[in-house]
């Protein structure tokens, strides 16, 4: 953060950013490529049945595939996320594309996994690259998170704006030390839905009469959860910073106390101002009378 | 030479019961040196202590909750985490059920993680699951000396063909390293005590017994029904002429091998990082770096030059080289292993240095 961004009295507490390890779900997808190429250069080149994929180039390009395509659709399905499919189907469409254009049917035992191999590699570096894009200013007045590879990103939030505070720590960032902090914003900024769906049909008869019938039914549940740019996303150590964070918002929320004293204040200041008002007017009023007086007097004489 | 009857009564069944509790209590010895270990090095890995942590809370939890599960009390709550695990159960059953699930969680964590390692095991060796009973013991049919003979006999054979894998394992086939990895993870995890966030000085393998004893002692009824059982269960055996018994224990013996091997190479790995901790700087990285290339290089070689025992020797020149590694290391970047003489040249060198 430039000096020029502080505000006034604005003192920065903490700078963070996410933990090396703390963005596994997306480094787990490299580390299965790794674990398929190893495999299946293991099993192509020097396995027992490496007799099968022997001269058999669509055996050994299908079974990469389907490896890929598989894990693709397991990984999409238990995180509901089918861009993890999709990124597979890619891997597995460029490799395809690669071997075809450069005309490598031949040695495609070594290219699919060193292919593979890379891939992850440059996937752990984009992960790397979008981890260290990420950065957290903990300041006396305000949480401001910034981010963003290309498009730069930021949010600022006052802690007096903060209703909630979601935490959570996940047995690698419970080994590690690392968490993710979610401050909810009054506007309800910081907060995502789940929503399951249910739904099934029903065809009854045979031949000519037909019966259709479709039922369904949905659920949705609010919780915390926001894009990584707009969290505290697993800091480092997590309690020390989740204890600065709560303080500092605490610090900045008035108690019942506190705001019982800001009404009592306030009726004061009024009622000091109404007597200043009745003292101005008096003054006024005495001056007014002074002055006519005066006027008569002169007349007099 | 004649069996006689009291023998077959009374004793036989003890033998194998005896031959388990041997081993049981040479892997306390071993999770003992574990611990001692953990501690040394906990300072400077804490991450890795907590993983460590949370293998052994990992096991006593499944542990637990399969007890809860085998005596039909269900679970209502199951809560893991890296310092503390809890499993609730629906139903609290008193009694024998509680006793049970009770020894499921003090005595589980020995076996149960073992169990698993025995079934992949089942895949990847191809000899040693045998229950072999020695010939000349015919005559001694179900007799106390039969029974501990036939248990020592199996589980020699087991171990033999057990190590004769380990020796050959194959590092770069993926299911024996897969085997291999699982082995440290287990080994790693087989803490049965208390693995708190707080430090207790106290608890160690006599606390983990105390434990067991009043386990025992406070509900002699269980104890007795369970000896009882084995009786029968050997009686059983017995009149059916199969001698199921001692099979049943001959694989508790087998899980008990698989532990106290996977503690030993736990042990060694706790070794070489409390060994590698004094090394200063980034030299260390180097004892680490010679197991897979050291591994590797061997493999090539012998891929080209091609002998017998080659995957035994590649082993060996891994282990050979980390150890001369890690030697040379501190021998020439620490204090260690230098004599009175070295130590004076040392000082000198560095007295002239700061003078100069």
């Amino acid at each position: 953060m430039d000096e020029d961004e502080l505000l006034k009295g604005e003192e920065v507490e903490k700078i963070l950013s996410p933990h090396p390890l703390s963005f596994m779900r997306f480094q787990s997808l490299s580390i299965f490529l790794v674990i398929w190429g190893v495999l299946v250069l293991w099993l192509l080149n020097a396995s027992e049945w490496k007799i099968y994929f022997a001269d058999n180039f669509w055996l050994s390009l299908s079974f990469w595939g389907i490896g890929l395509l598989l894990a693709g659709i397991v990984a999409s399905l238990i995180t509901i996320r089918w861009s993890i499919f999709i990124l597979y189907a890619c891997v597995f469409a460029s490799g395809t594309g690669f071997i075809f254009w450069l005309g490598l049917q031949g040695i495609i035992g070594i290219f699919i996994p060193v292919y593979t191999i890379f891939i992850s590699i440059l996937g752990f570096i984009l992960v790397e690259f979008y981890r260290r894009s990420h950065k957290y200013y903990i300041s006396n007045q305000r949480i401001t998170f910034k981010g963003g590879i290309v498009t730069k990103q930021e949010r600022t939030l006052r802690y007096d704006k903060i209703t909630d505070i979601n935490a959570k720590q996940g047995i690698i960032g419970q080994i590690f030390g690392f968490g993710t902090i979610i401050p909810i914003s009054q506007s309800g900024f910081g907060l995502g839905s789940d929503k399951s769906f249910a739904g099934g049909g029903v065809a009854l008869g045979e031949k000519k009469l037909k019966l259709f019938g479709l039922f369904g039914g949905g659920k949705e549940v609010q919780t915390p959860r926001t894009r990584s740019y707009y969290e505290l996303h697993g800091v480092y150590p997590y309690k020390e910073v989740k204890k600065l964070v709560e303080e500092l918002v605490q610090g900045n929320v008035i108690t019942p106390y506190q705001q019982e004293q800001v009404e009592f204040q306030k009726e004061q200041v009024d009622i000091q101002k109404q007597m200043r008002d009745l003292l101005k007017m008096q003054s006024d009023s005495k001056v007014d009378q002074k002055g006519e007086e005066e006027s008569s007097e002169d007349q007099k004489s | 030479m004649e069996a006689s009857s009291i023998d077959i009564v009374v004793f036989a069944p003890l033998a194998p019961v005896l031959g388990v509790l041997l081993f049981w209590f040479i892997q306390l010895v071993f999770i003992e040196s574990e611990k001692y270990l953990l501690s040394k090095i906990r300072p400077n890995h804490e991450p890795f202590c907590r993983f460590t942590n949370f293998l052994g809370i990992l096991f006593q939890t499944i542990c637990h909750a399969l007890g809860y599960t085998v005596t039909k009390s269900g679970i209502s709550n199951f809560h893991l985490g890296v310092d503390y695990g809890k499993v609730v159960p629906k139903k609290e059953k008193k009694g024998i059920f509680e006793w049970i699930s009770n020894v499921f969680l003090f005595i589980g964590p020995f076996f149960i993680p073992a169990f698993l390692l025995l079934v992949c095991l089942y895949f990847l060796m191809s000899s040693g699951f045998e229950i072999v009973t020695p010939s000349q013991l015919l005559e001694l049919k179900y007799t106390f000396g039969e029974q501990i003979n036939t248990f020592g006999a199996s589980l020699y054979f087991f171990a033999n063909g057990f190590f004769n894998f380990l020796l050959n394992i194959d590092l770069l086939h993926p299911a024996h390293f897969g085997f291999l990895m699982l082995m440290v993870f287990l080994g790693m995890g087989i803490r049965p005590s208390y693995i708190g966030k707080e430090k207790r000085e106290k608890v160690d393998m006599l606390y983990d017994l105390k434990n067991i004893k009043t386990l025992f002692l406070n509900k002699p009824l269980c104890l007795i029904t369970l000896f009882a059982f084995a009786y029968f269960f050997f009686y059983v055996s017995f009149w059916l002429g199969q001698n199921w018994y001692v099979a049943f224990f001959i694989i508790l013996g087998w899980l008990s091998i698989i532990s106290l091997v996977s503690l030993i190479i736990a042990d060694m790995i706790l070794l070489l990082i409390k060994t590698t901790d004094e090394i200063p700087g980034g030299w260390k990285v180097f004892s680490y770096v010679t197991m897979p290339v050291s591994y590797i290089i061997a493999r090539v070689f012998f891929f080209y030059f091609p002998t017998d025992f080659t995957k035994t020797v590649s082993i060996l020149i891994l282990i050979i080289s980390t150890i001369t590694v890690t030697y040379l290391l501190l021998k020439r970047k620490s204090n260690k292993f230098k004599t009175k003489r070295d130590i004076k040249k040392l000082k000198k060198n560095s007295k002239g240095e700061k003078d100069g």
